[in-house]
């Protein structure tokens, strides 16, 4: 209004010449959208590529498995009865499956426990590829959950088309890495859960199969003299704890895990890889993917610095960062005010003054 | 994989697992400095790699 009519007025005043000048204050646009780093419909298809095999696809499950059953064992610390479960990205339900044994680590040392799917009472599975979805559909582990509905859902990106306060916990299990705007997801999944609910996720991050990236980077800058990337971006765990507060969780807990995975070649790798649907799809990509010379170079390279003496196979790390945070609720523990502590914390940890139970 | 028609990477997986010795005199010279590498760095061990495995894909 103001940049207007001093406009109009400095138009006025001037001799004819139309030099109108402008000044107006600087706004920064609501809704700016997420930068773009996946793209989405590559993804998709990759998935969707991936699970139209359900043979070659189960084989490479493992990885999956493994960290489902990390995820849930988290799960089974929450002693409630959970009667509306989300289960975010859940690819081929693999934690439908997971819940359903009687113990989520067979190894366990712990004694043998109901299984978890004992204390849900509904299930349901959310995620972008229908036939990912659908692949484990008339397996006998669908019977053994009380209920468990799939959807199908266009992107993860977008509110999902539950009701907020609906869940009384949302799982998920390596789908995250693929979301471009994640302190939304996150954000939108607050805002789903009941009061004093809890997210429990697992994704892939951080120096997850460092090995490759850095072998294909030296094999192109030796043969090509310059480097593209070929393996998607991944968060860090430093941030993912930012993001769960960003996004309005409390009692945040973040841990990670190395898995170390050898493999028999760096071929091998990345044919699963490709069966697991989690090919490249960075917006960025090299679109021609990788030449065969870069490909048998990188092979000899991560042979070379990355592989042990003795072994056939080489070495690959998956680096999983499982987050939890819990939904606000009421009579949740909540730190003390800023400024209210009464003991030095310096002076009880050199021993000089015994720390005691009145101390707020 | 039970299909007929082996992929095509598989096939190349198969050529180059046979350079193995050809494959750790590049990544040695490769690795030996790392820190430093430039375009056509150990090239001629590159191409003893890639005669070996070119040969190996024309006997199938």
């Amino acid at each position: 209004m103001n940049c207007i009519s001093r406009s109009l007025r400095r138009a006025r005043i001037g001799t004819g010449f139309s030099t109108v000048q402008r000044r107006c204050y600087a706004v920064q646009a609501p809704g700016n959208p997420p930068p773009e780093v996946f793209n989405e419909k590559h993804k998709w298809l990759q998935r969707e590529r991936a699970a139209s095999k359900p043979e070659a696809s189960r084989q490479v499950d493992a990885l999956r498995d493994e960290i489902a059953s990390r995820l849930c064992e988290r799960l089974l610390d929450i002693k409630r009865d959970f009667s509306n479960v989300l289960d975010l990205g859940a690819g081929p339900c693999t934690i439908a499956r997971t819940l359903t044994q009687p113990n989520p680590d067979p190894d366990s040392t712990q004694p043998i426990t109901a299984p978890l799917s004992t204390r849900i009472s509904n299930l349901t599975c959310v995620d972008t590829s229908p036939t990912l979805l659908h692949r484990d559909a008339s397996l006998p582990f669908n019977h053994l959950l009380p209920s468990l509905t799939r959807t199908v859902v266009p992107t993860l990106e977008q509110p999902l088309p539950f009701a907020p306060n609906t869940f009384n916990a949302i799982l998920s299990c390596l789908s995250l890495h693929w979301v471009n705007d994640l302190p939304g997801l996150l954000g939108h999944c607050n805002a789903l859960l009941c009061p004093d609910s809890p997210f429990i996720g697992a994704m892939l991050g951080g120096d997850t199969l460092y090995e490759l990236r850095t072998s294909l980077q030296l094999a192109e800058m030796s043969l090509l003299g310059g480097t593209a990337q070929h393996m998607s971006p991944l968060a860090d765990v430093r941030d993912v704890g930012g993001v769960l507060q960003r996004a309005g969780f409390k009692l945040l807990t973040v841990d990670i895990d190395d898995l170390v995975i050898e493999f028999p070649s760096v071929f091998d790798l990345m044919v699963d890889l490709q069966a697991m649907g989690e090919s490249n799809a960075a917006v960025m990509r090299e679109p021609s993917g990788l030449r065969r010379d870069v490909m048998a170079a990188a092979e000899a390279i991560y042979r070379e610095l990355h592989g042990e003496d003795g072994n056939e196979g080489v070495p690959a790390t998956f680096r999983i960062i499982y987050m939890i945070g819990w939904k606000e609720g009421e009579g949740q523990q909540t730190p003390l005010e800023r400024g209210s502590g009464m003991v030095s914390i310096k002076e009880v940890l050199e021993g000089k003054k015994e720390g005691s139970g009145d101390d707020k | 994989m039970s299909t007929a028609r082996a992929r095509p990477i598989e096939k190349f997986a198969r050529a180059v697992a046979q350079c193995s010795s050809q494959g750790a005199a590049y990544g040695k010279c490769i690795a030996a400095d790392f820190n430093n590498v430039k375009k056509d760095k150990c090239i001629d061990d590159f191409l003893k790699l890639k005669e070996c495995y070119m040969a190996a894909l024309k006997k199938k």
